[in-house]
């Protein structure tokens, strides 16, 4: 697990106010309206594992230090709970600038220190991608499969087995031919 | 009334039984869900973490589905779905971006204007606390039970405009309404770890874990949930999560449509109790 930096201050030896205004711009997120007041830090439900806490994560953004916001491992972590931004006095939509920045890193193949959390996305991806839905057994069999934790779940599995709980059919959308146009023009559009 | 309906993909694999009983209860109620033909995936985590204009465009095409249905207001009883639904409901009001899913094929005019809404929020604003009450033949008593509403039920609040995201009592209010009591604590709207429990198993056990470790301190008999991922957390993880913390917990965790079909008096099973992991049984005796 990444150690945490709780304690360290950022140095602030980088101010570059492009990545403030591209991110105000693709996402409506303002983050000069940041009172550094830590309410989405102490809330957040997963801080006790970030690598780099929310607060912090808005500072950066402030800074312009793209390079440590797309290698952060909290870019990862964060389970899009809504916490912070919810309790945000300024309202400032730290799971939308996480989504963002997601989507930059993968643009600029920059990958995730946790693969299982990023190839678990892409697998789900490739369902949809594939039948316009997810059958949720085939797609945790084949990310152990693909991070090679062959035995993971085996007990579990044969649990849920016998109650019923895994249908091994994966369900078909008819015009999936509609869901494989958005998949072309949005995710699998080659830049440029 | 007649509502347009969205499972999702959770309630046609592993939450059959929350599918079932969302539908056998919505009946009794005189509540119509009319599932949307041909629905895809709202794309869950993956979509939205990775692409956002495809995680907006994979909704709007269900909530075009709904306006070719002729129906206005579209339903779903999972907590993922509703908000993914929701937050694209409320981008496409938006005419720019309106304007930019043309181009991906997606007509999107009037698909702004379908309501989306949690099952839980259609039975208490819709159905109401006084006609539940009214279709209650077997009361819960004696029942104690920690209302677990998660994160996306009612967070972000400017997204889901449902109940209080820090005091949430809708579910509270349902289930004392069926004769259950229920716990006053300090987990009720805390995260399960979503999305993460098969890709990180050790941040589910985590955060599932300070999640029963809450409810077993207030005196719950079991959890009742409104989303099937907040279920397969905290049940399939229990054991992991037992042996993590070297105490046993065997807290059921049940939908809360099973619990209203036993007040109005189908059986346990035609409520699918029989395929919850941590086995709620024992619990239910206490009711019979
Ligand atoms: S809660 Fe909002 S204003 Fe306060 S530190 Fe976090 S981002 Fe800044
Ligand atoms: S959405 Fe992410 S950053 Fe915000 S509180 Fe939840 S885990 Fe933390």
């Amino acid at each position: 697990m990444a150690m945490v930096d709780y304690y360290r201050p950022l140095r602030l030896n980088q101010v570059d106010s492009s990545l403030q205004e591209e991110i105000k711009q693709a996402c409506g997120v303002d983050v000069e309206l940041c009172l550094e007041c830590g309410k989405c830090t102490g809330g957040c439900s997963n801080a006790h594992i970030f690598d780099l806490t929310p607060r912090k994560i808005v500072q950066l953004v402030k800074l312009g230090d793209e390079k440590r916001l797309l290698n952060m491992d909290s870019l990862w972590t964060c389970v899009s709970c809504q916490l912070c931004v919810d309790r945000c006095p300024s309202h400032i939509d730290i799971p939308r600038v996480m989504d963002y920045m997601r989507e930059k890193a993968r643009k600029k193949n920059v990958k995730a220190q946790r693969q299982s959390i990023e190839i678990f996305h892409d697998l789900m991806l490739d369902s949809i991608r594939k039948t316009g839905r997810v059958a949720e057994a085939p797609l945790a069999l084949k990310h152990n499969l693909r991070t090679r934790q062959y035995l993971k779940d085996a007990d579990l599995g044969r649990r849920m087995f016998f109650k019923g709980k895994l249908n091994p059919f994966a369900p078909k959308v008819k015009n999936v031919k509609q869901v494989q146009d958005l998949f072309a023009k949005t995710i699998d559009k080659k830049e440029g | 009334m007649a509502i347009a309906y969205y499972p999702g993909c959770s309630l046609h694999s592993m939450a059959h039984e929350y599918d079932v009983s969302a539908r056998l209860v919505s009946e009794r109620l005189g509540i119509d869900l009319q599932e949307v033909s041909d629905w895809n995936c709202c794309g869950a985590t993956a979509a939205h973490s990775l692409n956002h204009k495809l995680a907006v465009g994979l909704n709007s095409r269900n909530l075009n589905l709904v306006k070719d249905m002729k129906l206005d207001k579209i339903t779903t009883p999972c907590a993922g779905c509703f908000s993914r639904l929701k937050t694209a409901s409320l981008e496409l009001k938006d005419p720019a971006m309106r304007e930019s899913l043309k181009d991906l094929g997606i007509i999107s005019e009037g698909a702004e204007t379908v309501q989306v809404a949690h099952l839980l929020q259609v039975m208490l604003e819709e159905v109401g606390l006084d006609k539940i009450k009214q279709n209650v033949v077997k009361p819960l008593k004696g029942l104690k039970l920690a209302a677990y509403y998660g994160c996306l039920i009612t967070r972000p609040r400017a997204i889901a405009q449902f109940d209080d995201p820090e005091q949430p009592m809708a579910l509270d209010n349902l289930l004392q309404a069926l004769g259950a009591e229920t716990v006053q604590w300090s987990h009720k709207a805390e995260c399960c770890g979503g999305g993460f429990a098969a890709s990180d198993t050790a941040i589910v056990v985590d955060l599932g874990g300070q999640i029963l470790e809450a409810a077993r301190q207030a005196g719950a008999q079991a959890l009742v949930v409104a989303c099937p991922m907040c279920q397969a957390n905290l049940d399939t993880r229990q054991q992991a999560i037992e042996v993590d913390r070297a105490r046993k917990y065997g807290l059921p965790i049940i939908y809360f449509t099973q619990l209203m079909g036993l007040a109005f008096g189908f059986t346990p099973k035609q409520m699918g109790l029989q395929r919850m992991l941590v086995n709620p049984s024992q619990l239910l005796a206490l009711h019979s």
